[in-house]
């Protein structure tokens, strides 16, 4: 069981508190309206997939109730940092 | 003809948790949550102390806040205060910006004291409950097995639990055979 | 004294005998023995029989490692475990054990007869052999072999044991106490913080307790455990747990470890738990889990009396038993010569050393000399004999890799050391990559994923005074008595006499692969150990391959002429050993399995007599029946009871979510269909909710209570998604809007009352509401008092007649339903539960989201367009709606159908066809979604989703059902009371 700290709580916190809300840093449209088919259907379905770090939001489900996004290892599972809504997405060390 | 009916937290605790588990009466409790820019205003017109930062709770009287979000806040206090802070609130609205949710019968709360009370809580729960990592004056919502509870502690061997009626049975439950388990009574 | 018990020796308690069973037998034992030493003190070295070939086997091990000595554990009905390993198995008095696999018994087996077909068995034999004819398969082989092979059969009672789990923290914890863990654990332990330190066995030592010559800073060996762990005990911030496997290591320093607690015990009437799991999460993990001797791959080694020279060490010292009368050793690393000199000072004959090597050293030489005993240096042992017990060796000179001479030598006992392997397994569940040593022939730790050391033995260093300065951190120097530990080479395999296709050296004792079953892996083209391993199951049985994995893939790797490191190392997964599902489950079992959640009038409906369904974690009234009515007759009388004056009903799971806030009606615009802005305060509207792909996701009434205040109801199973897909939006999409919501789905008990005397039934008991047609039309929300209770009533109704939905802060639920249900004799009141519901909600062709709906509905599907604000900009799935898929023909749309034979109910997921005449497969045009028998019609009634099924009104569809194809008309989809005019009886 992973520990993930909660960028709110500000603690490291069991992982059956938390749960996974998909990828992160995809902002819904402001105007869907305006949007091709192809572009709503990008936004809707299409997902990165990622082998390695990879954006993601969570959930402190079972504590604080905040969304927040993380920088996660897919190979490791593990959590690089993590950080609140809003805040400028993470940038991926090379 | 109009008459009160009778309370029914539908909780049953056996013998075996007597000094261990006991359930509270019916409290009065709301769910209150702040814009964080307001709280400091909130604060002084409500005359209720709500503490700044996510896993504090404050004591006033006999009324205890938790603040275990960004800006929520869970009020517990006695049934008589609940027409007053129903009143203050109705007050409040429109001139701050803020909600309170009557949630005084969602919940039903345990008082967990004795010697044994960390193990029993860590049968389900997976926090550290040492001192030093929950102290006193701690609180949170955290999982208990598969049910959401919120949790704080009131002394070093005392603490108070919190949860949707409806999960309380199954928690109870888990006392009931640590008690059983541990003490053999 | 049995005549294997060595007066003098040994830690078992002489002052308290005990009795227990071994197939059967009695036998004598003294507490603190294992099952293992116990037989072996009276001689006993055959007990059980092998996997695949049925040969007879005994001891191999002393500890947790043993392959053969699998024994059934029975404490009686529902306590009964097969596969126990005798050597950890604690004796107490009154034991039961039972050998395993042999039938009729064990000296006389009748599947033996496969260990002379063994040319049948080859590795890879499953895969080769019963591939033909397919059917012989379920119905002949597999019934054969699983009668044939196999280890104990599986308990077939209920577990009559209860168990535990508990989270555990900890700064530090030590995984395994021999001489490195309790230097560890001394060392931690003068440091503030938690201090785990845990042993699979029952008491702590390790290997200090087969080694009582050794003197630890001029201590004798177990005086130092004893004051050391008397030490350890007085501090307050260490647990010490004996009888506790580690049996994982995952993420982030969190590690399973089980503790055994009443399996040595002989009373079954204490309510402690069997086991408990520990799920610990540590700061940092010290692993002192030791090596495990290897054993040697020669013809025969599997004969009972043949065992790994540790083992004997340890019998022989910590129980005081002799696993001999005449012993012979065959080793090719130095540390079997301090165990055969131990035997021969205990005054056991020894039969010679059987050395690969050409020299060993002049101590070795000079102490072997002292004490008469024989060395036979560049000498092999080439096969055994004996029936049940190894009588004999043939010991054979090599010479250039060849044998040049070969004899027999006489002896009841044959020890074999192949060198150490490090217990790396823990190491290696943590993902830590391992480096391969070369002068071990092992892997060893190389970079941790997480925060931990290895120390001692699992970490490569041998000799008892690194180990125990490598335990301490440094920060102890430890002075011992102790020689060099020496060393050895890896022999992997040796030459044979014979012809190689018949030699059986086994490998993996437990699993029954020799040798040449992994040449001829290779040879068959399998070259990575990994398939190797599953080709051959060499590594694969309960022990993970604890004695043969290194074995295996030195034979492998000298296979295919590569070195180890190229052909890899399987990997390790948890648990370190078998594990109880008991251990596992941890005492989530009956009430504690799952939550099950009941409404405030969950009780009454009991004492009513009510069947209940699941609905989510929900449990739900389903029916009342009366006077052993059925389910059909229950329903019956509830509708048409309900119809005709008055039915109540349990709506308290539907979930419930205070939105409050000044952007409140803005926040519903947004995540609802419909339009919310102008909905005036005590009104009510029903809301559905889409997904960001348009499909249907939710529906409820939702009521404004005031401008800037939503009562929000949510179906039951959907209530937790719902709550959480709002909170989604309004944290990460709107975060401008000010608005919160609250859960308050438990807050109120829910009353739903339904029929034209619903509202003659409430109006004695209700204040401050005016509940008259006009002051109080349809989907309106008042607040007030009922019985003195405050109240939010709602004016709403799911069956289409005249009903309220009284919510009343969930306590009062219980008392406030008594009171109406007694009010509600005089109107013939019936309670009703979830099936009188579906049916009244069908007739007039309500849907259900989730039964009615799957999740790739849109509201045009079900002819609910009426529910989508047009006006509105956006929200919540929208843009999805004139996606082209949902915008395309074809889509299946929502109708009723009415069966030609108004007396069938169809089956709900039945098929829809076109034309019943139509070949096979046939075209499937839809399905049926809800099907009742509709007491008020007097008919049966359908749902389904149809191709196009709006345009096919009154047009025929055909049903396949078992037996028979039905006809059925397309029609709308309310069936009851089109107008709606019941919903306003005065």
């Amino acid at each position: 069981m992973l520990l993930i700290k909660c960028p709110y709580c500000q603690e490291d916190r069991p992982e059956i508190e938390f749960s996974y809300s998909g990828e992160a840093h995809i902002a819904r449209p402001l105007n869907p309206d305006d949007l091709s088919d192809e572009e709503w259907a990008e936004y809707l379905f299409i997902r990165s997939n990622r082998r390695g770090l990879h954006h993601e939001r969570w959930l402190h489900a079972h504590g604080c109730a905040r969304f927040f996004n993380a920088l996660r290892d897919t190979v490791s599972d593990k959590f690089e940092l993590t950080y609140k809504m809003g805040e400028p997405k993470a940038q991926v060390k090379k | 003809m109009l008459s009160e009916l009778k309370i029914d937290q539908a909780v049953e605790l056996a013998p075996i948790l007597t000094g261990e588990v006991d359930l509270l009466p019916v409290q009065t409790r709301y769910s209150l949550r702040v814009k964080p820019k307001e709280r400091c205003a909130f604060i002084e017109a409500s005359n209720i102390d709500l503490p700044a930062q996510i896993g504090k709770m404050s004591v006033q009287y006999d009324r205890v806040v938790l603040c275990i979000g960004p800006d929520e806040y869970i009020l517990i206090c006695s049934l008589a205060e609940r027409e007053p802070l129903a009143r203050k609130f109705e007050e409040l609205m429109g001139k701050y910006i803020f909600s309170a949710t009557d949630i005084s019968h969602r919940n039903v709360s345990f008082i967990l004291s004795g010697e044994q009370t960390t193990n029993m809580i860590n049968v389900g729960c997976p926090l550290d409950l040492s001192l030093e990592n929950f102290p006193v004056g701690k609180c949170t919502r955290t999982i208990f097995e598969s049910a959401e509870i919120i949790l704080f502690r009131m002394g070093k061997t005392k603490f108070q639990l919190e949860t949707w009626r409806s999960f309380a049975p199954f928690i109870v439950g888990y006392f009931e055979k640590y008690c059983l388990q541990n003490r053999g009574k | 004294m049995t005549l294997h018990r060595k007066p003098e020796y040994g830690r078992v308690n002489r002052g308290k005998p005990i009795n227990f069973s071994f197939d059967g037998k009695i036998y004598s034992a003294f507490d603190g023995d294992s099952l293992a030493s116990a037989l072996l003190a009276h001689g006993v070295h055959l007990v059980g029989r092998s996997f695949k070939y049925h040969r007879p086997r005994g001891f191999v091990a002393a500890g947790p490692e043993e392959p053969n000595a699998l024994v059934t554990f029975d404490r009686g009905p529902g306590r009964v475990t097969p596969n126990v390993r005798a050597t950890t198995l604690e004796v107490f008095d009154g034991l039961v054990a039972h050998s395993q696999n042999n039938w009729p018994s064990l000296t006389f087996d009748m599947g033996a007869v496969n260990d002379l077909f063994y040319m049948l068995f080859p590795a890879g034999f499953y895969n080769k052999t019963f591939m033909w004819p397919k059917s012989f398969w379920d119905r002949v082989y597999e019934p054969a072999i699983r009668k044939m092979a196999g280890l104990g059969p599986a308990p077939i009672d209920e577990d009559a044991d209860i168990y535990a789990s508990q989270y555990m923290h900890c700064e530090t914890l030590i995984v395994g106490a021999g001489p490195a863990g309790i230097a560890a654990a001394l060392a931690a332990s003068e440091k503030p913080g938690r201090v785990i330190l845990v042993d699979e066995q029952y008491e702590f030592g390790g290997s200090l307790l087969s080694t009582p010559n050794m003197v630890i800073n001029d201590i004798p060996a177990w005086q130092w455990l004893e004051d050391s762990l008397a030490i350890l005990k007085a501090r307050e911030n260490v647990t010490l747990l004996t009888r506790t496997t580690v049996i994982g290591y995952y993420h982030e320093n969190f590690l399973g470890a089980v503790e055994r607690i009443t399996d040595h015990e002989k009373d079954l009437s204490s309510h402690k738990p069997r086991e408990r799991l520990y799920k610990i999460r540590a700061g940092e993990v010290v692993l002192a889990t030791g090596a495990i001797e290897r054993p040697l791959v020669f013809q025969s080694n599997d004969r009972p009396g043949v065992m790994l020279a540790s083992a004997a060490h340890t019998y022989l010292n910590r129980y005081g038993v002799v696993v001999g009368e005449k012993i012979a050793l065959f080793t090719c690393h130095d540390s079997a010569y301090e165990v055969i000199f131990d035997l021969a000072d205990a005054g056991i004959s020894i039969a010679g050393v059987i050395d690969v090597r050409d020299q060993v050293s002049e101590t070795i030489i000079a102490a072997a000399k002292a004490r008469n005993i024989e060395i036979l240096t560049g000498t092999i042992v080439s096969g055994t004999s004996g029936k049940f017990r190894v009588s004999s060796l043939r010991a054979s000179k090599i010479e250039d890799g060849k044998i040049t001479s070969t004899w027999e030598i006489a002896c009841d006992c044959l020890l074999m050391c192949g060198g150490w392997t490090p217990s790396i397994h823990l190491f290696s569940h943590s993902k830590g990559s391992l480096k391969w040593r070369e002068d071990l022939g092992a892997y060893i730790p190389d970079n941790p994923n997480e925060n931990v050391i290895s120390v001692g033995a699992c970490n490569g260093t041998f000799g008892l005074r690194k180990i125990m300065t490598e335990g301490a951190g440094g920060s102890t120097e430890y002075q011992v008595n102790a020689g060099a530990f020496g060393s050895g080479i890896i022999p992997a395999t040796f030459p044979t006499e014979g012809d190689p296709a018949k030699v059986k050296a086994f490998v993996d004792f437990q699993n029954d692969v020799t040798e040449k079953d992994i040449n001829l892996a290779v040879r068959e083209g399998l070259k990575s150990i990994e398939h190797v391993k599953r080709y051959t199951t060499t590594g694969m049985a309960t022990d993970q391959g604890k004695t043969s994995n290194l074995n295996a893939l030195q034979i492998a790797a000298k296979a295919v002429y590569k070195p180890v490191q190229q052909v890899g190392l399987t990997t390790f997964r948890p648990p370190y050993t078998p594990t109880t599902f008991g251990a596992l489950v941890g005492g989530k079992d009956g009430h504690s399995f799952h939550v099950i959640r009941k409404t405030p009038m969950d009780g009454w409906a009991e004492d009513h007599g009510a069947v209940f369904e699941p609905v989510a974690l929900w449990r739900r009234a389903r029916y009342f029946p009366r006077d052993g009515e059925d389910m059909l007759a229950a329903v019956n009388r509830e509708c048409l009871t309900t119809r005709c004056s008055l039915g109540i009903f349990d709506a308290s799971t539907l979930g419930k979510v205070e939105v409050i806030g000044p952007d409140a009606a803005e926040f519903m615009n947004r995540m609802y269909t419909n339009p919310w802005l102008k909905l005036k305060p005590g009104s009510c509207r029903y809301g559905l909710m889409l997904g960001e792909d348009g499909y249907i996701m939710d529906d409820g009434v939702i009521g404004r209570l005031a401008e800037n205040h939503f009562h929000v109801t949510t179906t039951t199973g959907g209530a937790p998604r719902v709550f959480r897909m709002m909170e989604d939006y309004r944290q990460t999409e709107w975060p401008e809007l000010d608005v919160w919501l609250t859960s308050t789905t438990e807050q109120w008990a829910v009353i739903a009352l339904n029929g034209p005397n619903a509202r003659k039934l409430i109006e004695p008991f209700v204040e401050g509401i005016d509940l008259s047609e006009e002051k109080f039309p349809h989907m309106a929300v008042r607040e007030g008092r009922i019985c003195g209770v405050e109240t939010r009533l709602f004016r709403v109704s799911f069956s289409g007649e005249l009903g309220f939905e009284i919510n009343v802060p969930a306590h009062y639920g219980r008392a406030l339903w008594e009171t109406l249900f007694i009010a509600g004799q005089k109107y013939d009141i019936t309670p009703y539960g979830t099936e009188t519901m579906h049916v009244l909600r069908a007739e007039k062709g309500f849907i259900i989201v989730g039964q009615d709906t799957d999740g790739t509905v849109t509201p045009m599907d079900v002819g609910m367009s009426w529910a989508i604000g047009k006006k509105k900009k956006d929200f919540v799935g929208k843009r999805s709606l004139s996606r082209p898929d949902i915008m395309a023909e074809g889509r299946k749309q929502l109708v009723g159908l009415l069966t030609d034979d108004p007396n069938i109910v169809l089956e709900e997921g039945a098929q829809l066809i076109a034309n019943p005449e139509q070949s096979i497969p046939m075209d499937m045009i839809g399905h049926v979604t809800s099907s009742y028998w509709s007491a008020t019609l007097n008919r049966s009634i359908a749902l389904a989703m149809v191709k196009n099924g709006h345009a096919l009104t009154e047009s025929n569809v055909y049903i396949p059902m078992p037996g028979k194809i039905y006809k059925a008309q397309v029609s709308k989809c309310v069936f009851y009371d089109p107008n709606g005019e019941r919903l306003n009886v005065i």
